[in-house]
C-alpha cells in the first residue's frame, strides 16, 4: 500500500544493486534513464512497439516503457551494457554486430542485442527465420535487418563451436 | 509519454484484488501484463485513480484435467506458446498465443488480461470463443463460472462487474479425430489481426464431420461465433472443399464489419469468407491426421 | 572547382574499399553513445509544445492562466512572447516561389492539425503534460482545403492569402506536343503517392541551456547546425549568441533537416534562463512533424513502334501542406528527374507545390526524385507491354549515356551505369519462383532510377574541414557535418587515413558544432560525401603536401620516393626502409615553423537555372541504380509476398563497401514499406491514427534479405570518384513491386501503398487479361 508520495524501489541492474525513489506512475524506462543514468535504454514510442526500451527482466525481454518502476522492485535487470564480460570490452555478439555493420544510427541496437541474446539462451542455433520472428518487435529503420541477422547467426555459429556454447 | 498520476497497491490473491476494486471504486483498474493498459496510460487516454497490481498473485502450472486444461489467469502468452501440455492437448491455443504481439508482449501479457481486455481483434479471445472456453470470475463475495462467449460483450467491454477479476481459464482439450486451424490476416507479423478465424472440426469414425466450431475475429465488436445453423450444413458429411466454402461464404455474408484505417468492412467480410474456407479445410485435414501439435 | 588531381599513384587503396567498423559504431554497439535526449543539467526543466487540435481555424481566444498557475510550471509562452515570430526559409533561390513566412507559434490562425500554439516549461514531464492540457483555446473553424487538386480549383479555400500555388516549375526541351503527335503510340498514366512518415527510431529531441558567455546553446538531433542563424533571428539575437551542437542522430532521413525542437527549446531556455529538455512524443511526431509530399503525377509518353521514347509530358502536383518548408526544392528535384534515366528529345515537365491544410511536407530521402520513379518506371513497363516488347530491351534502347543531354539541357559528364545495374540486379534473382499454391501468382519486376547527389548548383555549395597533425602523431578532424547514422563522420576519418596513413584508431573526429567546427552545410541532398568528403580530401592532401618536404629533408630522400602509411612517412618498397614517425615529423615542423594544420574548403560547381525557359543548371551529378524483385500474389486476399529482392547502384567508388551495402539494404526496405504498407492517413486534415502501432514500418519478418550489389564506375564527383548513395536506394522499390505485381497478375496498381485491399480491388476491376 503506498501513499501518493514516492516509494523506494530496489533492483539490480547489470549485477549492481540500485535503488530509486519513485512515484507509482513513473515508468521503469524513465527511472532507468533519468534517475539511474542508463541512457542505453531508450524512448521510441511508449506503446511497446518499437523495442528501443527493451531490457531483460529476470532474463526475459520486456518493454521498459510498459512497466512501472514499482513493478520491477526486487527484480534483476540487464541492459546492453550488462552483456560485456566484467564491465569492459564487447560481448562476442556485440563484436559480431560491429564486424557486420549491423548498426547504422544505433538507436535500435541495444534492443536488438538484448532480444537476440535472450533468444540464444533458449535456442543456441536458431534458423534465420526463427531469428527474424523473434526480432519483429525491434524495429530498425536503417539497416533492412540483413546485417543484424548475419551478425546473430555468425555469433551463434561461433559460440556453438566453442565449448560451453553461447555465453 | 507521461501517465497521469495514480495510487498503487499490490495484492497477492484474486480475492484481495476483488476487495480492493470494491474499496477503491469505479476509477480503480487491475494491472496484469500491462501490454494493453500501460500504452493507454502513457497516452493519457486512461486515467485510473488506482492501479491494483495482481502480478504478485503469480501463476502456477497449467493443469491437464483430461477434458480441459486449467490455466491460471496470469499465465503469460510465452508460457502458453511453449507449454508442452498445451501444444499436445489444445494446440490451437498455443498457436494463437504465439501470434500475440511481439516477444516482449508475450513475456508479460496474460491470458486473463487478454480476455478481460476484450479486444475484438485479439487472438486469444477469438480462439477462446471457438473453443467454448470458460473463465472463473472472482468477486469480493465469491467466484462464478462464465462462458467466454458470455463474458465478451463488445469492444473492450465484458460482463465483469467493476469489482470482479478473471482468476482462471478453462479450455476444452481436443479429442481424437479433432483438427484445428487458426489463421489470421495481419498487415505485418505481430500486429493485431485484420481478420482472424479459429476453426475446430471433429470427424466421426467414417470421416464425416461430427462437430464444428468457428469464431471470427476482427469483424464485429467481439469475436463472432459462426451460428450453429450455419455450421449445421457441415454435419454428417465429409468435409469437402465445396461444402466448406459454402459454409464459410454463408457465415461471412452475415457480417457487417466496420471500416477502419487498416481495412474496410467490405474487405473484412470478404476475407472472413476466404480465411473461413482455408481454416475449415486445414482443420479438417488435421482432423484426418488426428490433430498435429502446434508449430 | 573540380578535383583535378587524378590518383597520384597506381598502388591499391589501403582504407578505401575496406570494411572497418570504428568511431561511433563502436559506441553504438556498446550502447554508450549519448543521443540528444541523453543529456541532463542541474535544474533542468522539461519543455512541451502545445499543439492545435483542429486543422483550419481562427484562434478566437487562448487562456494560459490555469496552465501558468499549476505548481511546477515555470513558463508558458505564446506567440506574443516570441521576439520575431517567423521562420523564413533561407536561400530559397528566389526563383519564383511565393515568399510565405511561417510563425513559430501560431498567433491568430491555425493552418494544420498539430501546429504549435504555445510552449510549456515545467519541473517534470508530468507537470508539463498536465499544463499543456490546461491551455484553453477557443477555435472558430474555417473552411479548409485538404486535397492538393482541390486546392488548385478556382474558389477553393486559401491556405495563405497569397494563393495556393507555392511554386510552379517547368522544364522543357524540344516540342513535346509535336513529338507526341508524331509518336506511333502514346501511353497515358496517372499515379498517386501517399503521405509517409520518416519514423526514425529516435524521436525529435534536444537539450538547451545558456552557457557562461550568455550563448543560447542547443544540443539537438539535427541534420543542419546552420539553423543557429535562424534561431538567433527568432530570438532577435546576434548570430554569435546562438550555438547549435548536432548530436549523432538515431535516424534523420530528411525529417531532422528543417528545425524540429530547436526554436521551441531556444525560446524556453531564453525565457526561463534554465536548461530545458524537450523530447517529442512519438504520436505528436507522427501527427505534426513534416512528411513526404503526396504526388499526383500524369504522364503522356510517346514512343516509336520499336520502343524509342520520342516525347514525354509530365505533370506533377505535390501536396505541400500548410507551410512552405522545402517544398519548392522538392518539386524542383521532381521536375528535373520526372522522365528518369532515359533520353527524351521532346519533353515537358511541370511540377507544382500546392498548399493544403494538411500537415506540412518537406524533405524525405529521395526528395521528389523518389516519387517520380513510381511514375516513369511504370510508364516504361506499360510501353513495353503495349508494344509487345521486352521491358528490359525498352530500357536499354532509351538509357542515357555519358555525354547525353537531359531535359534541363545539361550534358551528363560522368558514366551512366544504369544498364549494368539492371543486368546485375536481374541476374542476382536467379531462376523465377513457381507459385506456392492455387490462387497464387508469381511475377518479376524491376525499376531503374536516377537520383541527384549534391545540392542544386545555384546554391554555390561549400563545405570546409579542418585537419591537424597532433604532437603525438594522431590526427584531429573538425567538420560541421552532422551524422545521421550513415557513417558521415567515420567516412571523413577513412579518407584522411587513406591520404595520411594514420590508423583509424588515431584519428579524432569532431562534428556538427555551429561555433566550433568549420561549416560543412547540412547532411541532406546526398551531399556530404561529395562535399565534406572532398573537403577533407583537400585538407588532407594539403597537409600531406606541407609535411612531405620536411619528411624528405629529415630522411634525406626524394619526396617522390616517400609514402604515408602506418603512422609514418617512409621510403617506398619492401623490406627495411627508412622512415620517420608522424610524432617526430610534427615536432620537426614545429621547430621549422611549418604549419601542421589545414582548413580544406570544397566548392561545388555552380550554375544558373532560368525558370522561364525551363533550361539551365540543376544538380552536379546523379546516381543510377536498378532493383529487381520476384513477388507472389495471393489473388484471394490481395497479399503480396516479396520472394526475392536485389538492388544494384553505381556508387562510383565504394569508400566503405559495408556501409554502402547498409545504405542499399536499408533504403530498399524503407522503399518497400512505402510500396506495400506505409501511410499516414489524413482525413479532412485530421490524422486518423497517430499510433506507431498503426504506421506499418517493415519489421524483420515479412520481407526477404535485399541482395546489395555495388557497381563502381569510378566516375563520381566525390572523393576517389565516389557518388552519393544515401538517397538513391529508396526510389526504386515502389515501381519494382508495382511492375512485379503487374507481371504476376496482369493488373497495374497506380496508387500507393499497394495494400492487399487495393490490389484486390484492382484485380476485381480489371480482370486477369487487362493490361
Amino acid at each position: 500500500m503506498s501513499d501518493p508520495g514516492r516509494q523506494r524501489v530496489a533492483f539490480t541492474v547489470n549485477g549492481e544493486q540500485r535503488e530509486a525513489w519513485v512515484f507509482p506512475h513513473d515508468s521503469l524506462l524513465d527511472v532507468l534513464r533519468d534517475d539511474l543514468g542508463h541512457h542505453e535504454v531508450r524512448y521510441g514510442c511508449g506503446e511497446g512497439v518499437c523495442g528501443t526500451c527493451t531490457v531483460l527482466l529476470d532474463g526475459e525481454p520486456v518493454s521498459g516503457c510498459l512497466l512501472l518502476a514499482v513493478q520491477a522492485d526486487g527484480c534483476s535487470l540487464v541492459t546492453v551494457r550488462g552483456l560485456a564480460p566484467g564491465g569492459g570490452g564487447l560481448h562476442p555478439l556485440q563484436a559480431c554486430f560491429l564486424r557486420h555493420g549491423a548498426a547504422q544510427c544505433g538507436f535500435c541496437t541495444p534492443g536488438m542485442l538484448l532480444t537476440a541474446w535472450a533468444l540464444l539462451q533458449r535456442d543456441p542455433r536458431p534458423s534465420r527465420e526463427r531469428v527474424r520472428r523473434e526480432l519483429t518487435g525491434n524495429l530498425c529503420r536503417c539497416t533492412g535487418y540483413s546485417k543484424i541477422l548475419d551478425a546473430v547467426q555468425e555469433h551463434a555459429a561461433r559460440a556453438a563451436e566453442e565449448t560451453g556454447g553461447h555465453g | 509519454m507521461v501517465a497521469a498520476p495514480f495510487r498503487y497497491e499490490r495484492v497477492t490473491s484474486f480475492e484481495e484484488a476483488a476487495r480492493a476494486l470494491r474499496e477503491r471504486g469505479e476509477d480503480a483498474k487491475v494491472i496484469a501484463g500491462g501490454q494493453s493498459l500501460v500504452p493507454m496510460l502513457n497516452l493519457r487516454v486512461a486515467r485510473p485513480a488506482w492501479l491494483i497490481d495482481i502480478n504478485p498473485v503469480g501463476a502456477g502450472p497449467i493443469e491437464d484435467h483430461g477434458g480441459y486444461l486449467r490455466l491460471p489467469a496470469l499465465t503469460r502468452h510465452r508460457a502458453i506458446e511453449a507449454a508442452e501440455v498445451v501444444r499436445r492437448r489444445c494446440p490451437i491455443l498455443a498457436a494463437a498465443a504465439a501470434c500475440v504481439g511481439n516477444v516482449r508482449t508475450r513475456t508479460r501479457g496474460t491470458i486473463g488480461g487478454s480476455l478481460a481486455h476484450a479486444d475484438p481483434a485479439g487472438e486469444l479471445p477469438c480462439v477462446a470463443v471457438a473453443l467454448g472456453a470458460e473463465v472463473t470470475v472472482q468477486g469480493p463475495d465469491g467466484a462464478r463460472q462464465v462462458a467466454v462467449g458470455d463474458l465478451l460483450v463488445s469492444y473492450l467491454t465484458t460482463t465483469l462487474a467493476p469489482d470482479e477479476v478473471v482468476a482462471e481459464v478453462r479450455v476444452p482439450t481436443l479429442g481424437p479425430r479433432s483438427g484445428w486451424s487458426f489463421l489470421e490476416l495481419c498487415r505485418r507479423s505481430g500486429d493485431w489481426m485484420v481478420v482472424g478465424v479459429a476453426a475446430l472440426v471433429e470427424l466421426d469414425a467414417d470421416g464425416a464431420v461430427a462437430a464444428a466450431s468457428v469464431a471470427i475475429g476482427g469483424v464485429a465488436e467481439r469475436p463472432w461465433p459462426v451460428p450453429a445453423e450455419v455450421l449445421a450444413d457441415l454435419l454428417g458429411a465429409p468435409p469437402a472443399g465445396e461444402r466448406l466454402a459454402l459454409v464459410a461464404d454463408g457465415a461471412a455474408a452475415m457480417l457487417d464489419p466496420d471500416d477502419d484505417v487498416h481495412a474496410s468492412g467490405a474487405y473484412r467480410r470478404r476475407m472472413a469468407a476466404v480465411l473461413g474456407r482455408r481454416a475449415l479445410a486445414e482443420a479438417a485435414a488435421r482432423a484426418r491426421d488426428n490433430g498435429r501439435p502446434a508449430r | 572547382m573540380a578535383d583535378t588531381e587524378a590518383p597520384a599513384r597506381q598502388e591499391a587503396f589501403r582504407v578505401v574499399g575496406q570494411r572497418p567498423a570504428h568511431h561511433d559504431f563502436v559506441d553504438k554497439v556498446e550502447g554508450s553513445l549519448l543521443y540528444a535526449a541523453d543529456w541532463q543539467l542541474p535544474g533542468m526543466l522539461h519543455g512541451r509544445v502545445v499543439r492545435a487540435e483542429v486543422p483550419c481555424a481562427r484562434i478566437a481566444a487562448m487562456d494560459v492562466s490555469a496552465a501558468r498557475a499549476l505548481p511546477g510550471v515555470v513558463a508558458v509562452l505564446t506567440a506574443a512572447d516570441v521576439p520575431s515570430n517567423q521562420v523564413v526559409e533561407r536561400a530559397t533561390g528566389g526563383l519564383g516561389e511565393l515568399a510565405i513566412a511561417m510563425p513559430v507559434l501560431a498567433a491568430d490562425r491555425v493552418r494544420y492539425q498539430g501546429e504549435p500554439i504555445a510552449l510549456v516549461a515545467a519541473v517534470t514531464p508530468q507537470v508539463a503534460a498536465e499544463a499543456a492540457e490546461l491551455v484553453d483555446v477557443e477555435y472558430e473553424d474555417l473552411a479548409g482545403v485538404f486535397d492538393a487538386e482541390r486546392a488548385l480549383e478556382p474558389g477553393a479555400p486559401l491556405v495563405h492569402d497569397e494563393g495556393n500555388v507555392l511554386v510552379s516549375w517547368t522544364i522543357a526541351r524540344g516540342d513535346v506536343e509535336a513529338g507526341l503527335a508524331a509518336a506511333d503510340l502514346v501511353v497515358e498514366g496517372e499515379y498517386r503517392t501517399q503521405r509517409v512518415e520518416h519514423a526514425y527510431l529516435e524521436p525529435e529531441a534536444g537539450v538547451g541551456w545558456i552557457d557562461t558567455s550568455g550563448v543560447v546553446t542547443l544540443r539537438v538531433a539535427t541534420q543542419v547546425v546552420e539553423h543557429a542563424a535562424t534561431i538567433a533571428a527568432i530570438l532577435a539575437l546576434p548570430e554569435s549568441k546562438v550555438r547549435v551542437i548536432g548530436t549523432y542522430m538515431g535516424g534523420g532521413f530528411g525529417g531532422k533537416e528543417d528545425m524540429t525542437v530547436e526554436p521551441y527549446l531556444a525560446l524556453l531556455v531564453w525565457r526561463t534562463r534554465r536548461p530545458v529538455r524537450m523530447v517529442w512524443e512519438r504520436q505528436d511526431s507522427i501527427m505534426a512533424s513534416t512528411k513526404r509530399h503526396p504526388f499526383v503525377m500524369r504522364y503522356r509518353t510517346g514512343v516509336r513502334r520499336d520502343g524509342t521514347v520520342v516525347a514525354q509530358d509530365v505533370d506533377v502536383v505535390g501536396d505541400a501542406g500548410a507551410y512552405p518548408y522545402l517544398s519548392p526544392r522538392v518539386l524542383f528535384a521532381a521536375c528535373v528527374t520526372a522522365s528518369g534515366p532515359y533520353r527524351v528529345p521532346n519533353v515537358r515537365h511541370r511540377a507544382r507545390a500546392v498548399f493544403t491544410n494538411n500537415v506540412p511536407t518537406s524533405a524525405f530521402r529521395g526528395f521528389g526524385a523518389m516519387q517520380v520513379t513510381f511514375g516513369y518506371e511504370q510508364q516504361m513497363d506499360r510501353v513495353a507491354a503495349r508494344l509487345g516488347l521486352d521491358p528490359k530491351a525498352v530500357r536499354e534502347r532509351n538509357f542515357l549515356a555519358k555525354g547525353d543531354t537531359i531535359p534541363t539541357g545539361e550534358r551528363l559528364d560522368t558514366a551512366v551505369a544504369a544498364g549494368e545495374c539492371l543486368r546485375r540486379a536481374l541476374a542476382a534473382l536467379g531462376e523465377p519462383a513457381r507459385p506456392s499454391g492455387p490462387g497464387r501468382r508469381v511475377g518479376r519486376g524491376f525499376a531503374v532510377n536516377m537520383q541527384p547527389y549534391g545540392r542544386t548548383v545555384w546554391f554555390r555549395d561549400r563545405a570546409a574541414c579542418w585537419i591537424s597533425l597532433e604532437a603525438d602523431g594522431s590526427l584531429l578532424l573538425r567538420s560541421g557535418v552532422t551524422d545521421l547514422g550513415g557513417g558521415q563522420a567515420a567516412s571523413l576519418a577513412e579518407i584522411a587515413s587513406e591520404v595520411l596513413g594514420v590508423p583509424l584508431g588515431e584519428i579524432g573526429v569532431h562534428i556538427g558544432d555551429s561555433q566550433l567546427t568549420p561549416p560543412a552545410g547540412g547532411t541532406f541532398a546526398t551531399r556530404q560525401l561529395y562535399m565534406s568528403g572532398n573537403a577533407v580530401l583537400a585538407a588532407a592532401r594539403a597537409l600531406r603536401d606541407t609535411l612531405l618536404p620536411v619528411a624528405a629533408e629529415l630522411l634525406d630522400a626524394d619526396p617522390g620516393d616517400l609514402a604515408f602509411e602506418d603512422g609514418m612517412v617512409r621510403e617506398r618498397g619492401d623490406g627495411d626502409r627508412r622512415g620517420v614517425r608522424l610524432a617526430e615529423l610534427a615536432a620537426a615542423c614545429q621547430r621549422r615553423g611549418v604549419p601542421t594544420s589545414h582548413l580544406g574548403t570544397w566548392r561545388a560547381e555552380t550554375g544558373t537555372f532560368d525558370p522561364a525557359s525551363g533550361q539551365g543548371a540543376s544538380f552536379p551529378d546523379y546516381t543510377f541504380g536498378a532493383h529487381a524483385a520476384d513477388v507472389e500474389v495471393d489473388t484471394e486476399t490481395g497479399e503480396v509476398r516479396v520472394l526475392a529482392y536485389a538492388a544494384a547502384h553505381d556508387v562510383g567508388r565504394a569508400i566503405n563497401p559495408l556501409r554502402v551495402e547498409g545504405q542499399i539494404q536499408g533504403g530498399a526496405y524503407q522503399g518497400l514499406g512505402y510500396a506495400l504498407g506505409e501511410e499516414v492517413v489524413v482525413q479532412d486534415g485530421q490524422t486518423a491514427s497517430t499510433l506507431l502501432a498503426s504506421y506499418l514500418v517493415p519489421n524483420s519478418a515479412d520481407l526477404p534479405d535485399v541482395r546489395a550489389i555495388i557497381v563502381e564506375s569510378g566516375e563520381g564527383k566525390g572523393p576517389f570518384g565516389a557518388r552519393g548513395i544515401g538517397e538513391p536506394t529508396i526510389g526504386n522499390p515502389a515501381a519494382t513491386i508495382a511492375n512485379a505485381v503487374a507481371a504476376a497478375t496482369g493488373v497495374r496498381v497506380t496508387q500507393l501503398p499497394i495494400t492487399p485491399e487495393r490490389l484486390l480491388a484492382a484485380i476485381d476491376a480489371e480482370g486477369e487479361d487487362a493490361r
